[in-house]
């Protein structure tokens, strides 16, 4: 049936530079072979353009060097994700010499069809059997040779978790050929398909006759003259009755059936570990609390364990500070250098610890199974949104901090459910404005602080869910899919875990380093400019009275209060900071002789060390709700007179909703281009200023002016 | 009419399906993306599908396909339709 290649030994391996990449469905243990291949030559990246991550190693086969890449698990040829499209858009046009076919062998049947599909891109191939422990513990036994016979190229049996056989999978990779012909079409398909392939100038020519007759569009260049063909044979195969898609996809259907059957010798059906867990942790009852348990931990690993870190970063900044205020500079540049510079770039790095043992927790959850789960267990509230049950963790983690959780939509699948789930992110209340909200709570509605906060959360969530419903809506999408296989419970590989947090982390600070850094300078400069002005003549009062008329009609006059908002751009905590500052004054930072710096920077590490391993024990306990922040009595009374409690409320709403932070505004530029960032903050602007001036009116005539 | 094994489709439908039943998929009555991924992932005309559980909200339901444990929505189950059972033609 292919005429094209002899089945002649792989001379094209070894060969300097040599492209050798791994296909294979998702969840078969890609990751952990290519670890296993690679150990530390693994490098970690982006496929260009997306942010779908790309594994690829160089290693040295009989003196050569190769280069090994893996490409994301798919269940077919024919893409059904974005991620998938990439698989069959890298094998038309960056022509591997050899593909190492991944098959779980405890899931033989599903994998080999794709097995069959990559067998007709004339493509010399070799398959790596893995999880053949799985494929025991679940009480079958197989015969790798058989496929080997049956397929025409080698099959090496792996456990890649434990290395065994991988040592033998490399000495085989100058092995592989292409496969034998392997599916038998019904007669009229079969001439069509010869009659189309004459006609395409590819090696891949029987694989892309057979997806152009199913009515698919091919990631490929070809020809008008071919497509005008595949449209007139397929109209004949209509007109003859024939549905061309079902028939090519039942004939491959039972050919891995045929090839299933001819490898297991033997299945007796055993309880796996994987039905064990879930019996517990899908349980009809003990499932919704394990799932709210299982993400508390998560979150609070996140949390517990980044934050002795970002403490450390703001001691080391104080410290730095210090510095430069005892170098005796001028005033100016000393606080440009002090909290313009020092502060911007702190501010920076103090994400990185949060992303890191964020995505640590994600790709542990992930990788072990549990994210699905989770996604299973959520899915019904989540679809009241029009989202997948996924969408719970990027929600979830928004209480935590905004950034991580836009960076945290990765989980999804889709790009349109990604960028609904991170336009509603910033309206979930950050820790950073809990702090804000509980300050004015307590001023303002001293008898029913926590109900105030309490309202603002829910405000939020439901603005939140109400934006990504709306634009499901607008994208004619609707609801998208809740359909995903629930893979086996498996044991993440750390090591990849680890360069793929480390990955992303460094993603981060290059792409939303820069937009953070201009930002904190950009108000330094309010703050401190023009020279020598005090705060009431600097730019940064001017501005806030420019903003004065507008802000009138939401019941807040204070330019104080206005001017607050500016600096909350870059990040919500500094809002009382700045509060503080504009009403009180600001004291001198106290300069810090250079011995008592560095007593100050080693014993921040040492905390920031054992507050990690104090993490652990804390990961077990309840979460508490961050109390007061110690703001001065004196601010609290200052800012007593400055707003009416209809205007409290209005401003919090404000507060809630405006803007995101620089921080998560750049997230999601890094994730989904400017055009969505400048969209996220003019909408959220929008929303902010209509929602507060509803609750101011609503408050006006409930009486609360 | 009698319909054949694997082309027709009986009027049960996936959605309806009882607990630990095994029963055999007849007809994919949707188009589009979602119709792919069920193939993809093996729910096909003549695969036999149980249902192992439900979510505790009652949706999604958890299925059996082969050796692929698979999450699927009420509303995505209803266009799944069933074999009847042998006798019941």
């Amino acid at each position: 049936m292919t005429e094209q290649e002899p089945l002649t030994r792989n001379d094209a391996l070894p060969q300097q530079g040599a492209l050798v990449v791994m296909v294979g469905n998702p969840n078969t243990g890609k990751t952990t072979l290519i670890n296993a291949l690679a150990g530390s030559n693994l490098k970690v990246g982006n496929w260009p353009g997306t942010t779908v991550d790309r594994l690829a190693a160089r290693l040295r086969l009989a003196g050569k060097e190769i280069e090994l890449v893996d490409l994301p698990g798919t269940y077919g040829l024919i893409p059904t994700t974005p991620e998938e499209g990439l698989v069959a858009r890298e094998l038309l046009n960056n022509r591997p010499q050899t593909i190492i076919n991944v098959v779980d062998a405890g899931n033989l049947e599903r994998n080999l069809h794709l097995t069959l599909n990559l067998s007709e891109m004339g493509m010399p191939m070799l398959v790596a059997l893995n999880l053949m422990d799985e494929a025991e513990a679940k009480g079958y036994s197989l015969d790798p040779q058989a496929l080997e016979r049956e397929l025409g190229v080698p099959v090496a049996p792996l456990v890649a978790s434990r290395d065994k056989g991988v040592t033998a999978l490399l000495e085989r990779l100058q092995q592989g050929v292409v496969p034998r012909p392997q599916v038998k079409y019904p007669p009229p398909i079969e001439k069509a398909v010869g009659e189309l392939a004459q006609q395409i100038d590819h090696p891949s020519r029987r694989w892309l006759a057979l997806a152009l007759l199913s009515g698919e569009e091919v990631p490929l260049q070809l020809p008008e003259q071919v497509l005008q063909s595949a449209a007139r044979l397929s109209k004949s195969l209509q007109d003859s009755g024939i549905d061309a898609y079902l028939e090519i996809e039942n004939a491959r259907f039972a050919r891995a059936h045929e090839l299933a059957r001819a490898v297991i010798t033997g299945s007796e059906k055993r309880l796996t570990l994987t039905d064990r867990i879930d019996k517990w942790v899908l349980h009809p009852l003990l499932g919704g609390p394990l799932f709210l348990l299982g993400m508390l931990l998560a979150f609070r690993f996140t949390f517990s364990f980044s934050s002795p870190w970002v403490d450390f970063i703001g001691a080391l900044q104080e410290v730095l500070a210090g510095w430069v205020h005892a170098a005796h500079l001028p005033a100016l540049l000393s606080s440009f250098l002090a909290d313009g510079l020092i502060g911007g770039v702190g501010t920076v790095i103090s994400f990185a610890p949060v992303l890191f043992f964020l995505y640590l927790a994600l790709a542990f959850l992930e990788t072990s199974g549990f994210l699905a789960r989770a996604a299973f267990i959520a899915d019904k509230f989540m679809l009241l949104a029009g989202l997948p049950g996924r969408a719970f963790i990027p929600l979830i983690l928004g209480f935590g901090c905004n950034v991580p959780a836009v960076y945290s939509t990765r989980i999804l699948n889709g790009r349109l459910d990604r960028l609904r789930v991170a336009m509603a992110v910033p309206f979930m209340t950050c820790s950073a404005r809990l702090v804000v909200f509980t300050l004015f709570a307590a001023v303002f509605f001293p008898k029913q602080a926590t109900w105030v906060v309490f309202g603002l959360y829910l405000l939020g969530m439901l603005i939140g869910l109400l934006t990504a419903w709306a634009l499901g809506r607008a994208a004619g999408g609707g609801s998208s899919s809740g359909l995903m296989e629930l893979p086996p419970y498996r044991m993440p590989t750390l090591r990849v875990v680890v360069k793929l947090a480390w990955a992303r982390t460094r993603s981060f600070l290059q792409g939303a380093g820069g937009p953070i850094l201009l930002a904190v300078l950009f108000v330094w400069m309010l703050l401190n400019l023009p020279p020598g002005a005090s705060l009431q003549n600097s730019y940064y009062a001017r501005a806030a009275e420019l903003m004065q008329p507008l802000f009138a009609t939401l019941g807040i006059h204070d330019w104080r209060l206005l001017g607050a908002l500016i600096p909350g751009f870059v990040a919500k905590e500094v809002v009382v900071g700045t509060l503080a500052v504009s009403y009180l004054g600001s004291a001198p930072g106290a300069a810090l002789g250079f011995v008592a710096g560095l007593a100050q920077i080693a014993s921040a590490l040492w905390q920031a060390l054992l507050g990690s391993l104090d993490a652990i024990p804390a990961l077990l306990g309840l979460p508490h709700m961050a109390s007061a922040p110690a703001a001065g009595g004196d601010l609290r009374s200052a800012l007593a007179g400055s707003l009416t409690q209809a205007g409290a409320l209005s401003y919090l709403a404000f507060l809630l909703l405006y803007t995101p932070c620089v921080a998560t505004l750049a997230a999601i530029k890094n994730e989904f281009g400017k055009f969505w960032a400048a969209f996220a903050m003019i909408y959220e602007l929008l929303v902010a200023f209509g929602v507060a001036w509803g609750v101011y009116r609503l408050a006006l005539l409930f009486g609360g002016g | 009419m009698r319909r054949v094994r694997g082309l027709g489709g009986g009027k049960r439908r996936l959605a309806d399906l009882p607990e630990g039943t095994p029963a055999v998929v007849g007809l994919l009555a949707m188009r589009g993306p979602l119709r792919k991924r069920l193939l993809a992932l093996g729910v096909r005309p003549g695969a036999v599908v149980k249902v192992i559980r439900r979510a505790p909200m009652g949706d999604p339901m958890e299925i059996a396909v082969g050796d692929t444990l698979i999450a699927i929505r009420h509303a995505e189950a209803e266009e799944v339709l069933l074999e009847n059972p042998p006798g019941d033609d």
